[in-house]
């Protein structure tokens, strides 16, 4: 007559969590606006660091590279060539930065309250993407500037914008797949963050932001298609201008690969979240 | 009643510049475990131990030589890019480093400082120490690559000259700089973090202002006046001259970083002993 209770531990699928993320859908703005909180306490400024001259740096560097050292940039003006690398980047390396962070910034909201784990990293990118709404703002801008100031449009205006999009896209869901790793192991590992910014200023230097695709030595070209990041980037730029190289089969490629880290880091993220939060 | 002690309170009656240098003195050992405990910050606790510091130091040195002396072709005169970018980064990375870490010190031993006394300019003084290990491994990569190019090329880039004197008083010259501004953002940092996110952002900016990744000779000469009104240009520059064959000699321009880093370092002196009771009462 008796009733059986069996109590086991679940492990639900990357599907179950994607299902149960949507459904607490509501605290992404309460996590993202808890970020910023605990990153600029005991700050004057406080959250406007975020957006404190986003132009400045990016104008540094087209004056360094573009106009002192004269680097190449595909044909069109450096400084528009310049920020268009700058905005998929950031959407790249600023969610993966403010992901890896999110277990460690909300583990003390996490033991109070019951909310998927999951929807951690995704929330606390909030604050990267608004920031790369604004430079993508600045971008709109400079091509607008350029339209009057050359009297050329340098954007092209038709269907090739999608596969920019896919590639914005497909950065953010790189940056996630990573963070759903990353941000575990910084649970245990505390100087990850450290690690991680050090192999940003690399990877960044690695991928053709700063200069073209073209300009690479012939011996190394055909290493940088390697970097997934060098395969979005000039997606991104062939999607605007038409500059740079851009192969449908490498993207295609690279599309289904991060779907597959993004499933495997799912699994990963939902198998070791409650050992790690338990271990805290 | 003849024999009865008189006790003076005598705090802050010593308040000169070599009243405080003494003081430092004397609290020497501390400020040693500190440098050492400062070191071994940058290794502890990670799982690759001491090569972590040499990865960190290496993998960026090289990869940043191949992007710009291969990829953007960066000119570098007569010799091997990897040198002229080496011998650009020992320098800026006795600025940078000891800037960044040493502005931290007050910051990160606040709970120290509210417990018990010691000068306080010992505490970004030791993290400094933490700062130089960088520029001595790159000096070493840098003896490597000379030794690499000696057989490769046959070639030493380097002579043995007394103008190796000039490089060393540069770094001199870079090391007080250094610390002259740490007087100023160690303070400001242990009152606001904002003034931390305030450096990076400055000192991020700051290498590009200075002639360490290119030459000055890509910046047109009516503009280069400009360039050395960095203090940072001319003793960089003065470094390239005493290591390398054919660069520039700006003395006159390294005499106004001279000048430059000695107004700082007073201003700061005076500013640091003047705030810096206030400010450990708001930490």
């Amino acid at each position: 007559m008796s009733e059986r209770w069996e109590a086991t531990p679940r492990y639900p699928g990357a599907f179950a969590t994607i299902g149960e993320v949507w459904r607490y859908r509501r605290l992404f703005r309460f996590i993202g606006d808890r970020a910023l909180r605990k990153m600029y306490r005991r700050t004057v400024l406080g959250w406007l660091w975020l957006f404190i001259n986003p132009l400045f740096p990016i104008a540094l560097r087209a004056l360094v590279f573009g106009a002192l050292l004269g680097v190449g940039s595909d044909g069109i003006p450096y400084f528009l060539f310049l920020l268009t690398g700058t905005v998929v980047w950031d959407v790249f390396a600023a969610s993966l930065m403010w992901g890896t962070r999110s277990l460690e910034m909300h583990g003390d909201l996490s033991d109070q309250i019951y909310h998927p784990r999951a929807i951690l990293p995704l929330g606390n990118m909030t604050p990267a993407l608004l920031n790369v709404a604004l430079k993508i703002g600045v971008l709109v801008l400079a091509v607008i500037f350029y339209a009057i100031y050359d009297g050329r449009v340098y954007l092209r205006l038709d269907v090739a914008l999608l596969w920019s999009l896919s590639a914005l896209v497909l950065a953010f869901l790189l940056a996630l797949a990573i963070s759903f790793f990353t941000s575990i192991w910084g649970e245990s590992v505390r100087d990850i963050r450290f690690a991680l910014g050090q192999l940003l200023t690399i990877w960044y230097l690695l991928t053709p932001i700063l200069y073209p695709l073209s300009q690479v030595p012939d011996a190394y070209r055909g290493w940088m298609f390697l970097n997934p990041l060098a395969i979005i980037v000039e997606t991104f730029k062939w999607g605007l201008f038409g500059v740079g190289q851009f192969y449908p089969e490498a993207f295609a490629l690279m599309t289904f690969a991060v779907a597959m880290l993004l499933v495997a880091g799912l699994n990963y993220f939902s198998r070791s979240e409650a050992r790690t939060i338990a271990q805290r | 009643m003849s024999d009865s002690v008189r006790w003076v309170v005598a705090a802050d009656t010593h308040e000169g510049f070599l009243a405080r240098t003494r003081e430092v003195w004397q609290y020497r050992r501390i400020l040693a475990f500190f440098s050492l405990k400062a070191v071994q910050s940058l290794y502890a606790k990670t799982h690759l131990g001491v090569s972590w510091i040499f990865i960190r130091t290496l993998v960026p040195l090289f990869v940043g030589s191949f992007v710009f002396g291969s990829v953007m072709n960066v000119p570098s005169g007569d010799v091997p890019y990897l040198l002229f970018f080496l011998a650009g980064q020992i320098p800026w990375n006795c600025f940078d480093g000891p800037l960044i870490r040493g502005s931290r010190g007050l910051e990160v031993n606040r709970m120290l400082l509210t417990k018990l006394y010691v000068p306080r300019i010992i505490l970004p003084l030791g993290q400094m120490a933490a700062g130089v290990v960088e520029p001595a491994i790159i000096l070493l990569v840098f003896a490597g690559a000379l030794v690499h190019y000696r057989t490769t090329d046959g070639v030493w880039h380097v002579m043995a000259s007394p103008r190796l004197l000039a490089s060393l008083a540069s770094i001199v010259v870079i090391l007080v700089f250094a610390f002259s501004l740490t007087l100023w953002t160690s303070i400001w940092q242990a009152r606001a973090r904002d003034a931390r996110f305030a450096l990076r952002y400055v000192v991020g900016f700051w290498m590009y202002f200075t002639p360490v990744i290119y030459p000055m000779s890509v910046v047109p000469p009516h503009l280069q006046w400009l360039m050395y009104l960095n203090p940072l240009t001319a003793p960089i520059e003065m470094f390239r001259w005493g290591t390398l064959p054919d660069a520039d000699n700006p003395w006159l321009w390294f005499w106004y970083s001279v000048a430059v880093t000695a107004a700082i370092f007073a201003g700061g002196v005076w500013y640091f002993a003047h705030t810096e009771s206030t400010t450990m009462d708001k930490i």
